[in-house]
């Protein structure tokens, strides 16, 4: 399986990456097994607590979140590296954070048995009916804000390197550009527009659950101090939201970065693609408001806006991004291999996972589906055949520049079997929700039990190949370990 | 020279028992002009005291960092309702209060131009929600905090870290929205 690839300009690349990849692809592994546990107890094939239902349900969104989030930053990371002068010691300073975070969250669900979902809905970490303590509800969100610290930091330096560069974040975006006081040819990259994006949005939504995981923390320890439970839910989903769906921002650089150099065709940042990207830093901030479209106390315009807006936020830089990849690939002689494979298949996903969201995000089908397991069905799609898919791809493209690694026939049986998981995961949940099932309930009817198994049983493909994929890239750190790294990238160069 | 000159001429005008009892008896002059002004009256003695312990300060506050966390931790104690009471009610915290936030304005000064733009970055942003959180929690709460002062006073002081919280977003818009080229590579 060779390919031509273009690695004139690759550069020398760090174990660090190597080992964001890991632990997020370890990471996303487990949470997809306490998936599948959580599907087999609502369908009744497994009899577990609804208590330790829900501390599955609180690892699970959280750690998929997390592990993926710091899996695309690292794709961010490498990529952008390329262009702009980035801080090592920052890179490993989120790292570390994040794993502190991360045993902090675990002790927490685990140990104290923490359960409010990844939502930590004010005020139910201080509320918990004697289901947890205060220790477990600290340990969590002082979790969760450790690792908002070391993505803030991290962010702070992808602006600070974009500024030095660039001059400015609106340069970044290429809003020069965009106004004609500088010509096309000198626009920023796609891998700098789409980091200064996620550098805005995720410097505000880290911000913003800064405040209410404090906020949180204040009324877990002196429940006397009450603060507006409407202002705390939009502030969740502000951070919530942003966060979650910057991963895919993230892991589209993948797509501009990777399938221009199998194919020798440059990704260009034109004047439409600039507008696109502008257009998403700017919905993406206010569109969390489609989350809230069931509070009837919320002011009638921000609920339109969400509505609105939610159309008008992913389909721009979606439509500019599947269009492009398939007029880059479009009689391009592309040869075909995991990573090419991966990274196409993620555009199908990203553009099928929307779907549902945007259905979703309408007034009047809102208020009958949201609490239904139709909203998992998109997000699942979305993020596990999109955004992870994403990650994946970049995984076997530096498993191969990186090492020279040849993938073999169990790489393809990983990829079908992956794919076809997750979309049987997905649609399990999209008949689920077409049927009135409930989202976040430990106990099923035994009609709604039947999608839960199907699920469950495409959860456990999606696994298999998901350790097939690891076992690729853990062969890839073992090679790397003993060739070197350097010496296979100038054999390839 | 003439900035030490005005730090201890505004010092001196804070100690003042008028000037100081009328700051304290309203809420919002106490947290949002008092404290600030003296941090300011800190910051401008600072430069002279920098000067002529400048081997302590290169010593022991080389890149800024332990001075910045000097002051992060004494701002965070000066933000808790508790200690604007106690400050109004115990003579020792008062003198704590007229003692630690000179010094604050004294290590701000000597640490903000040693931390590198990371460093400022993450400052300016944990301030910048540390004010939101405190805009929400003084506007937002149902009882009252102070003993010394009413929930109409608390509202009031949180309006005003709303307008600081505001203006700090703006400035930030800015700073990262205007061009830099010219300090650019």
């Amino acid at each position: 399986m060779v390919t031509a690839i273009n690695t004139g300009d690759f550069k020398s690349k760090n174990s660090l990456i190597a080992t964001y990849l890991i632990i997020g692809g370890l990471v996303i592994a487990v949470m997809m097994i306490f998936g599948i546990l959580m599907l087999l107890a609502q369908g009744g094939v497994l009899d577990l607590p609804p208590a330790a239902f829900y501390q599955f349900l609180t690892i699970h969104g959280t750690g998929m979140i997390g592990g993926a989030a710091l899996a695309a930053s690292a794709v961010m990371w490498y990529f952008l590296s390329n262009y702009v002068e980035l801080s090592k010691k920052v890179f490993k300073l989120n790292l570390i954070l994040s794993l502190i975070g991360v045993v902090m969250v675990i002790i927490g669900v685990f140990s104290f048995k923490y359960a409010s979902a990844w939502t930590f809905l004010y005020p139910l970490p201080a509320l918990s009916g004697g289901a947890w303590g205060v220790t477990g509800a600290l340990l969590y969100l002082v979790g969760m804000l450790i690792l908002g610290v070391g993505f803030l930091l991290l962010y702070i330096d992808t602006g600070r390197a974009i500024i030095k560069k660039h001059g400015s974040l609106g340069k970044g975006l290429g809003w020069d550009v965009i106004s004609g006081k500088r010509a096309e040819k000198d626009a920023p990259s796609p891998t700098v527009v789409a980091s200064t994006m996620v550098t805005i949005v995720n410097v505000t939504a880290l911000t913003a659950g800064a405040t209410v995981l404090i906020m949180n923390i204040i009324n877990v320890v002196n429940p006397a101090f009450t603060f507006d439970p409407l202002l705390a839910k939009n502030l969740t989903y502000a951070f919530g939201h942003i966060f979650a769906n910057s991963i895919i921002y993230m892991g589209v650089i993948a797509v501009y970065e990777i399938l221009p150099r199998y194919t020798n065709r440059p990704w260009k940042s034109n004047r439409p693609f600039l507008i696109a990207w502008t257009m998403s830093t700017a919905f993406t901030l206010v569109i969390y408001t489609h989350h809230m479209l069931m509070d009837s106390v919320m002011p009638k315009w921000m609920l339109i806006m969400g509505q609105v807006l939610s159309y008008a936020n992913g389909l721009p830089v979606l439509v500019i991004t599947a269009y492009g990849a398939l007029m880059i690939v479009y009689k391009s002689g592309i040869k075909w291999d995991m990573a090419s494979g991966l990274i196409f298949m993620s555009m199908f996903g990203w553009v099928v996972g929307v779907v549902p969201a945007i259905v979703d995000a309408t007034i009047v089908v809102n208020h009958v589906m949201h609490n239904t397991k139709w909203v998992p069905g998109h997000f699942h799609m979305y993020m596990g055949l999109g955004a992870v898919v994403m990650i994946f791809g970049f995984i076997y493209y530096l498993s191969k520049v990186d090492s020279g690694l040849q993938t073999n026939g169990l790489d393809k049986i990983g990829f079908i079997s992956y794919t076809l998981g997750i979309i049987s995961v997905s649609v399990g949940f999209l008949i689920s929700g077409a049927i009135s099932t409930p989202r976040r309930w430990a106990t099923h009817f035994p009609e709604w039990m039947a999608p839960a198994v199907f699920g469950a049983i495409g959860g456990v493909l999606a696994v298999l190949g998901l350790i097939i994929f690891i076992i690729h890239f853990i062969r890839y750190v073992k090679v790397r370990g003993i060739s070197g790294s350097d010496i296979n990238e100038q054999k390839l160069a | 020279m003439k900035q030490t000159g005005l730090g201890i001429i505004l010092y001196g005008i804070l100690v003042v028992p008028p000037v100081k009892a009328y700051l304290e008896s309203i809420m919002l002059l106490h947290m949002l002009v008092q404290l600030p002004l003296l941090i300011l009256a800190g910051w401008f003695i600072g430069d002279r005291l920098i000067k002529k312990f400048h081997p302590f300060f290169t010593a022991w506050n080389t890149d800024g960092v332990p001075g910045m966390i000097f002051v992060v931790f004494i701002t965070m104690y000066w933000m808790l309702p508790r200690a604007l009471d106690e400050a109004v009610t115990m003579y020792y915290i008062e003198l704590f209060k007229f003692i630690s936030l000179p010094l604050v304005g004294l290590f701000l000064k000597d640490s903000w131009k040693k931390m590198q733009t990371l460093g400022k970055g993450f400052i300016f942003l944990n301030y910048l929600s540390m004010f939101a959180l405190m805009a929400w929690l003084y506007i937002d709460s149902p009882i009252q905090i102070c003993n010394n002062y009413l929930e109409t006073q608390q509202k009031f002081l949180g309006w005003g870290f709303l307008v600081i919280t505001i203006w700090m977003i703006l400035y930030l818009l800015q700073a990262v929205f205007t061009d830099h080229s010219e300090k650019a590579e």
